[in-house]
């Protein structure tokens, strides 16, 4: 696969050329926008693999901005976050947005995050097949198993949809809203729901070496959970 | 209009009164009782929806005795000689009461939606300075810390302070953000049933990619069941990372600091023990005080003092507690406590 492309969407200078700087060893191309009507501009023309999204930016709200781009491109979209709260970061991902990093990141950080979605953008076109492998992990969809080390885990039902969920979203933060849409049919919500929390001490319990130090299931503080990035 | 003077207000009411009655007193035998009790009724709720309620009652009292006085025959004396004039009267009397009261009341409820429609305003003004502060301050520390990272490569080791340098301005900035938010009462809360799986995971999180990493043992009380919880995880999160990140501050560089969670008495206890210097029994209350600084700790530590006054506050704020206990064989125990949840009660 040629080396993709990326654009940058800030109206900031310096962290434009610092996230430019960063990308740079991975993607052919990195273009810059410094306002949200030339970003969504220069997706359209350019068709970036990966969009990374400023959220102050000064002449349109990051939710708008992230939707208008969701509509049509298929790019990863990162979004950098200021904001005290994280309410903000959980209506972007709603929104349609993949991950987020909070500022002041860090480089290491950021790097790892879009090389995530990157192998997102890069598997998601191609069919798999039925097997998701990450580590000793390893799903089969169609028969419904998970094995740990080639050992049978058993799951509840719940658990199952859950760790599906997280592992056909891998790499992408999905939001606690998000899992329980995709968890729980429309119908059953309440109740159960309150427990999503429970359910992945649950399946970490199940999955993780130590369910205190996980490798697989990553907890992102009052926004959500996300699978590690797989091979 | 606005009079400023309350005596300005009595004459200008009662002046009024007066030129009404002075307007109806020519044709007082030709007038009904109906005719200048609706004329009197309009003085008395203009003056109530104006002057508030003693001077709409004052008003009220005088017209009752203006009307019976000068305009209910016999004119010219209090006497009533028709029996239902007094019915008139009383009603007349009752009804400019009640009107006056209810303008009143009407005028009170006014003013106080006022006042929670500007104090509301206040308060989006200060989220958005916050939101706007926070944006501006890290915008720069971001740049900071990314151009500091990328000198890494050239081999200078100064840039690994100015990195660490911008994370604990970026610190201080969200302590001072904080404090702000819960001195003015309206942090977010989002109480959840929560496990301490996870909420030790995100210790080990946080202090993951530091040097220091390693003096941290975290464990469970009890491994084989779950721990849960009722609390705002993120709340929990940033109180357990201010006390670990003393704890590793004021222990000696090579001691173990010890995190350990568990159920007890129908609480969720988590313990952060050090082996720093200890705290004195009279400093045991005082180090939860904003900008408390302890004798024995010299240096700054880098941090604005609010820490612990910030983590108790944000612990009573999910109906828990967080207290500081001598640590056997020396050091401190930081303990919180937060609601637990029986794992029974999960379907």
């Amino acid at each position: 696969m040629a080396k993709p492309t990326a654009l940058v969407i800030d109206d900031e200078d310096q962290i434009r050329r610092v996230v430019r700087r960063a990308l740079a060893d991975d993607f052919s191309h990195v273009s810059e926008a410094g306002t949200g009507v030339a970003g969504i501009d220069a997706a359209a023309s350019e068709k970036p693999d990966v969009i990374v999204l400023d959220l102050g930016l000064p002449d349109a709200n990051g939710i708008d901005v992230c939707r208008e781009l969701r509509k049509w491109s298929a790019a990863a979209i990162l979004v950098l976050s200021a904001r005290h709260d994280d309410n903000e970061k959980i209506a972007l991902l709603d929104a349609g947005a993949d991950d987020y990093v909070t500022k002041p990141f860090n480089t290491l950080e950021l790097k790892a995050r879009v090389r995530a979605l990157l192998r997102r953008v890069s598997t998601s076109g191609s069919s798999t097949g039925t097997i998701i492998k990450c580590g000793e992990l390893s799903m089969d969809l169609s028969a419904r198993t998970l094995t740990l080390g080639g050992e049978l885990l058993h799951l509840t039902p719940t658990e199952w949809e859950l760790v599906r969920v997280l592992m056909i979203n891998s790499g992408k933060t999905m939001t606690h809203r998000q899992l329980f849409s995709a968890v729980w049919p429309a119908k059953s919500a309440g109740d159960a729901q309150q427990y999503l929390r429970v359910h992945v001490a649950n399946v970490r319990r199940k999955i993780e070496a130590n369910p205190i130090e996980p490798q697989y299931i990553f907890t992102e503080p009052g926004v959500g959970y996300r699978f590690a990035s797989c091979e | 209009m606005r009079i400023r003077s309350r005596a300005a207000q009595w004459v200008i009411a009662f002046a009024l009164l007066a030129l009404v009655t002075g307007a109806l007193l020519p044709f007082r035998s030709h007038l009904g009782g109906a005719h200048v009790t609706l004329a009197l009724l309009l003085v008395v709720l203009a003056v109530s929806a104006w002057g508030g309620r003693l001077l709409g009652m004052s008003v009220a009292l005088a017209a009752f005795l203006i009307f019976d006085w000068l305009f209910l025959p016999p004119f010219n004396t209090l006497l009533v000689r028709n029996p239902l004039d007094w019915l008139v009267l009383v009603v007349f009397l009752i009804t400019s009461l009640v009107a006056a009261q209810l303008l009143y009341r009407a005028r009170a409820e006014r003013a106080a939606v006022e006042r929670a429609e500007a104090s509301r305003e206040a308060d989006r003004m200060k989220d958005s300075l916050v939101a706007s502060l926070s944006h501006d301050l890290r915008t720069p520390l971001t740049t900071i810390k990314a151009l500091a990272h990328e000198l890494q490569s050239v081999g200078d080791e100064r840039t690994f302070i100015i990195e660490e340098q911008a994370d604990r301005l970026n610190r201080i900035v969200n302590d001072l953000l904080d404090a702000a938010r819960l001195d003015q009462g309206n942090l977010p809360l989002d109480v959840q049933v929560n496990a301490a799986d996870d909420l030790l995971g995100a210790v080990v999180q946080h202090v993951a990619g530091r040097p220091d990493r390693h003096r941290l043992i975290v464990s469970l009380n009890d491994p084989a069941s779950l721990s849960l919880g009722r609390f705002d995880f993120v709340h929990s999160l940033r109180i357990m990372a201010n006390l670990v990140d003393n704890a590793l501050k004021y222990s000696p560089v090579d001691a173990q600091v010890e995190v350990s969670a568990g159920v007890e008495n129908g609480m969720l206890v988590l313990r952060v023990a050090d082996r720093g210097p200890g705290i004195s029994a009279d400093e045991k209350e005082r180090v939860f005080t904003p900008f408390y600084r302890s004798a024995k700790r010299t240096d700054s530590g880098g941090s604005a003092g609010l820490g612990l006054s910030i983590s108790r506050g944000l612990a009573e704020a999910q109906l828990g507690t967080l207290i500081s206990v001598d640590r056997k064989g020396g050091g401190t125990t930081f303990e919180l406590r937060l609601p637990a949840v029986e794992t029974d009660a999960i379907g």
